[in-house]
C-alpha cells in the first residue's frame, strides 16, 4: 500500500460512516464556510484544505457514489475536485473593479500619511482606465498586402470597425484608441488590440517586402518565349517569358510585392516551373525520338564526377 | 482577460437565465461596452463564488449580498494594503541609501584632515 494514501473521506468530514445525508451536508458546510479560499483570500493553505473537504463531499454527496465507495469500488482519489481559479484570485489585481473602500473610507479624512494613502488609493481606483480589449482577426493574404476594412462581431455582440494598413504581417497587432472598455472618472476608455492572423495563398509566399510565387510554363513558352499572365495580389499582370527560360529561372515584377515605408514596395519574384502536358503530344515524342543534339545534351555535367 | 459566453458559462457552471438574473441584482457587474456585455475570468471567478454561497453553502439571496459585500470591501482594504506595503518599501530603501551616502562621505572628509 502506498504511504501517501489520500485520507478517508468520513473523517475528513468528521462524520460517521453511517451518517445521513443531512448530517453529512450539515458537517460539509461547517468546514466550507471556514475554508473556502474566496472567504480567506490571504490563507494560502485555505485553499489545499477546501478541495480535500470538498472532494470528499463530492464523493458521499452523491449516493451512487457513496455506494460504490462503500462496496469499495471507487477510492478518494477519484473525488478530486479539477482545479479552479478562485475569485481572491483576480480581485486583488488592477482589475478588479468590485473592491469596495468602504471598509477604509473613514481613515482617508485625517491628514496623517495614512489618509494621504487611503485618499490616493480611492481616487486611484475612481479614475480607473478601461480595460483593453483582445481580439484576434483572420485575413487572407492578398488582404495584408493591399490593405483593407473589416468589421469584428464581438463575442458578446456589437461590431468594430478596423481598417487594415497595406503590408500588415501575420502576427502583427493593430490598437483601436479607445475602443476597449470605458474607464470610469478621469480614466478614459481602454484600447481594442488586434491581433491578425494571415490565412496562408497556395499560390504566393511572402518573404520581408517580396512576395515569391511558382509559376508553371508549357514547353513552347519556355523555349519561344512570349508574353503570359501572372497573378500578383494586386490583380494579373502581363509578363515576357524570355525565350529559352528554364525551370527554376526567375523573373522580377518591379513594385508588385508587399508596401514599405515610406512609400516604395517590395517586389514579385516570378519562379518558372516548365510543366509538359500528359500525356506527352505524339508528335513531340516523335520530334525528341530523332533529336540527336538533345540526346547529347547533358545538364548534370557539372555534378557528374 | 475577456473571455466570451460560453466560456463565461463553463467555468462559472451556471446558466444564461442566472447570469442576467445577477447582473440586474449587480451582483456582477461585468464591463460593457456600448450594448455588449464584456465578460473577464474576474467576473466568471465571482459567478463561481456566488454559486458555492447558494448551492453548496445553502445562502439565501440576503446573504448573498451581504457576504458579497463585505467581501468587497476586504478585496479594497488587501489592495490598500498591497499599495502601503509597497510604499514603505520604497520608503526604506531610499532611507538606507540616503544613510549610506552620509557615512561615505564622513569617512572622505575624515581622511582629508591631515
Amino acid at each position: 500500500m502506498a504511504g501517501a494514501r489520500v485520507k478517508n473521506p468520513y473523517d475528513i468530514l468528521g462524520v460517521a460512516p453511517a451518517a445521513s445525508a443531512a448530517e453529512i451536508q450539515s458537517a460539509y458546510r461547517k468546514l466550507a464556510k471556514k475554508l473556502h479560499p474566496d472567504l480567506n483570500p490571504g490563507d494560502k493553505g485555505a485553499e489545499e484544505k477546501f478541495k480535500e473537504v470538498a472532494g470528499a463531499y463530492d464523493l458521499l454527496s452523491d449516493p451512487e457514489k457513496r455506494k460504490r465507495y462503500d462496496a469499495g469500488e471507487i477510492d478518494e482519489s477519484g473525488a478530486e475536485r479539477p482545479q479552479h481559479q478562485y475569485y481572491r484570485d483576480f480581485a486583488d489585481s488592477d482589475f478588479g473593479h468590485y473592491a469596495s473602500d468602504g471598509g477604509f473610507a473613514d481613515f482617508a479624512q485625517g491628514d496623517d500619511p495614512f489618509a494621504d494613502l487611503f485618499r490616493r488609493s480611492a481616487e486611484a481606483r475612481a479614475n480607473r482606465r478601461g480595460r483593453d480589449l483582445h481580439y484576434r482577426l483572420e485575413i487572407s493574404f492578398v488582404e495584408s498586402i493591399t490593405g483593407g476594412s473589416e468589421r469584428i462581431t464581438l463575442p458578446t455582440g456589437g461590431t468594430l470597425d478596423v481598417s487594415i494598413p497595406a503590408g500588415i504581417v501575420d502576427g502583427q497587432t493593430l490598437r483601436l484608441k479607445g475602443k476597449g472598455t470605458p474607464g470610469s472618472g478621469k480614466g478614459g476608455p481602454g484600447d481594442a488590440l488586434i491581433e491578425i492572423d494571415v490565412r496562408p495563398d497556395p499560390r504566393f509566399k511572402r518573404d520581408g517586402d517580396d512576395i515569391t510565387i511558382d509559376l508553371p510554363i508549357s514547353l513552347s513558352e519556355a523555349v519561344l518565349g512570349g508574353k503570359i499572365r501572372v497573378p500578383t495580389p494586386t490583380g494579373d499582370v502581363t509578363m515576357t517569358v524570355p525565350a529559352g527560360a528554364n525551370s527554376g529561372t526567375t523573373l522580377r515584377l518591379k513594385g508588385k510585392g508587399a508596401p514599405r515605408r515610406g512609400g516604395a514596395r517590395g517586389d514579385e519574384f516570378v519562379k518558372l516551373r516548365i510543366v509538359l502536358e500528359k500525356p506527352i503530344d505524339p508528335d513531340l515524342r516523335a520530334f525528341v525520338s530523332n533529336w540527336e543534339a538533345g540526346k547529347a545534351f547533358n545538364p548534370r555535367e557539372d555534378i557528374a564526377r | 482577460m475577456t473571455i466570451d459566453t460560453d466560456e463565461f458559462l463553463a467555468r462559472s457552471g451556471i446558466d444564461m437565465r442566472l447570469l442576467q438574473q445577477w447582473i440586474e441584482r449587480e451582483w456582477l457587474r461585468p464591463d460593457r461596452r456600448d450594448a455588449a456585455l464584456i465578460l473577464s475570468e474576474l467576473d466568471a471567478a465571482r459567478a463561481r463564488l456566488i454559486r458555492d454561497l447558494k448551492g453548496d453553502f445553502g445562502v439565501n439571496d440576503e446573504g448573498v449580498e451581504i457576504v458579497l459585500h463585505l467581501v468587497d470591501q476586504i478585496h479594497g482594504l488587501r489592495r490598500v494594503l498591497v499599495e502601503l506595503r509597497r510604499d514603505m518599501q520604497t520608503t526604506r530603501r531610499s532611507t538606507i541609501r540616503r544613510t549610506r551616502v552620509r557615512k561615505v562621505g564622513q569617512i572622505a572628509a575624515k581622511r582629508r584632515r591631515p
